[in-house]
């Protein structure tokens, strides 16, 4: 495919260095996710996807570029979608889940920093990363002391605009996210020429709204007795919503969902009867990082939910779109976000009650506490979520682990030992 | 685990014959191509040695473009 090759080098990429991140991706994914048992059918869209992460999905990127559209690269769930999609801007959410772009990071940033940071910096300054060279604009936001600073450095590289998130839910706080997101349209009006309207916004709402029902339809399936679908899959699919043609997201995942209807009329299960539901809750899992969910289930788990911002975090809670003004519009937006809880809040009660709602919700019968080394606001908020949990009698256990799978033996033997505990 | 790989020029054919595959319920499997036998970022359809003669055929009666069909034997590589 040496078509790709030359738009690589358009993106003024390191082809050489990129050569190695290709030799060890279809490896990774294969003994990841095509050593699975009786997979549904509906999961090759997403192979294909992650077959042509860097080639056709770049492909129509470039294209789009050629077309005069600008393309947006995000880190977080609270970076307003809508925006982005109404100024005709593509957004992408951007890599950080590889242990490959961590050496690159520790160049910039302390080896003390959580590793989704390091990676993203690592993926940038290497130029192995295709997605942050397409990008027109980067958008970060302050969520966590480490992703400010990398912001920084990152700005030498790139072309960055910061969305200021409050750190309190105080009214005065939900008004300051709803004048970021009216800037941050402002900000991106200029370099999309296009105005924000109430026409665009209601239509991208719409969309996104709908991109939304979508992963809650599928993660209904999750709620089973009998699991069609592992939790492996549907966190790649996830995953995969951050940075896929929307409308085609919705298509092949609404495909998939039938086959899924099917599935549970046959009474199909991925997973044996007894096999202990997981709820996982913390930092998020960016593509490729499929470590501990691979470890769960290769361990005898199954995970039926995640409460992190590549779970729940990312699709709970519609956007109401009645309002009738920009302004309505833009508050409705701002409201919908503001009802994220991230550890970066305080105080942050509203992700306890979330994960023990979730917990019922799911049936599941353990709960796997999980953080990023050196993410201080989930690592340190782990025990007062752990002793609320343990004062319902929920069990729970804490997981740190990063990208490398040097710890995967252990972690794996934590795991066992905790789901023999869950099935006595 | 061996398994045959259809390795193809470019995306657009290896999805030409999953359409194909589909039609006739086939069970196939799109997966990355793996690195021993292209040196591209891409698309491959994994399927069951045993099918590999009915796909030639399929292949070559509705004009699809591979790059040829190999066999490999599926290894766990990262040992987790």
């Amino acid at each position: 495919m040496r078509d790709y090759r030359e738009m690589w080098q358009s993106l003024d990429m390191d082809l050489e260095k990129h050569d190695e991140l290709c030799e060890v991706l279809p490896k990774f994914y294969s003994d990841i996710y095509l050593s699975q048992e009786n997979r549904p059918e509906g999961m090759n869209y997403y192979n294909f996807v992650i077959s042509e992460v860097h080639g056709l999905r770049i492909k129509e990127l470039v294209n789009a570029k050629a077309e005069n559209q600008k393309v947006v690269g995000t880190f977080c769930v609270y970076v307003p979608d809508e925006i982005i999609n109404a100024s005709n801007a593509i957004s992408v959410g951007l890599c950080s889940g590889s242990d490959f772009w961590i050496p690159d990071g520790e160049k910039y940033l302390p080896r003390n920093t959580c590793p989704l940071v390091k990676s993203a910096v690592g993926a940038k300054v290497s130029g192995t990363c295709p997605y942050f060279q397409s990008c027109d604009m980067i958008v970060g936001e302050t969520t966590c002391d480490g992703k400010k600073k990398a912001w920084e450095i990152l700005e030498e590289h790139t072309n960055m605009y910061v969305m200021d998130l409050p750190q309190m839910k105080r009214e005065k706080d939900y008004k300051h996210w709803k004048e970021e997101i009216f800037e941050f349209s402002s900000e991106l009006s200029k370099l999309t020429g296009k105005e924000l309207t109430v026409e665009n916004l209601t239509d991208s709402i719409n969309l996104i709204n709908k991109k939304r029902e979508t992963l809650q339809k599928l993660y209904e399936f999750r709620k089973l007795k009998e699991l069609p679908i592992s939790g492996k899959d549907v966190l790649l699919i996830t995953q995969i919503a951050f940075y896929d043609n929307i409308e085609r997201f919705i298509e092949k995942t609404e495909e998939l969902i039938h086959e899924l209807e099917k599935r549970v009329e046959e009474k199909v299960s991925v997973f044996d009867e007894d096999t202990p539901r997981i709820l996982v809750t913390g930092t998020p899992m960016a593509v490729p990082n499929w470590k501990l969910h691979h470890l769960i289930e290769t361990s005898g788990g199954a995970v039926v939910c995640e409460e992190t911002c590549t779970g729940t975090r990312y699709f709970e809670n519609l956007v109401d779109n009645t309002g009738k003004s920009l302004d309505e519009k833009v508050e409705a937006l701002a409201d919908r976000y503001m009802g994220i809880n991230c550890a970066c809040f305080t105080p942050n009660n509203g992700r306890t009650e979330d994960i023990i709602r979730l917990y019922e919700e799911y049936s599941a019968n353990g709960v796997i506490y999980y953080s990023l080394p050196f993410c201080n606001t989930y690592a340190i908020e782990a025990k007062q979520v752990m002793d609320a949990l343990e004062a319902k009698g929920i069990p729970v256990i804490h997981i740190e682990s990063g990208y490398s799978l040097e710890d995967a033996g252990q972690v794996k033997t934590r795991l066992e030992a905790f789901f023999e505990m869950l099935r006595s | 685990m061996t398994y045959s790989y259809v390795l193809f020029p470019n995306h657009l054919e290896g999805l030409k014959l999953e359409k194909l595959l589909k039609e006739r319920n086939i069970k196939y499997t799109i997966t990355p191509a793996p690195r021993e036998l292209s040196s591209c970022c891409g698309i491959a359809i994994r399927i069951k040695p045993e099918l590999t003669k009915s796909i030639q055929s399929i292949v070559k009666n509705h004009g699809v473009s591979i790059s040829g069909i190999q066999s490999l034997e599926v290894k766990s590589y990262f040992n987790i």
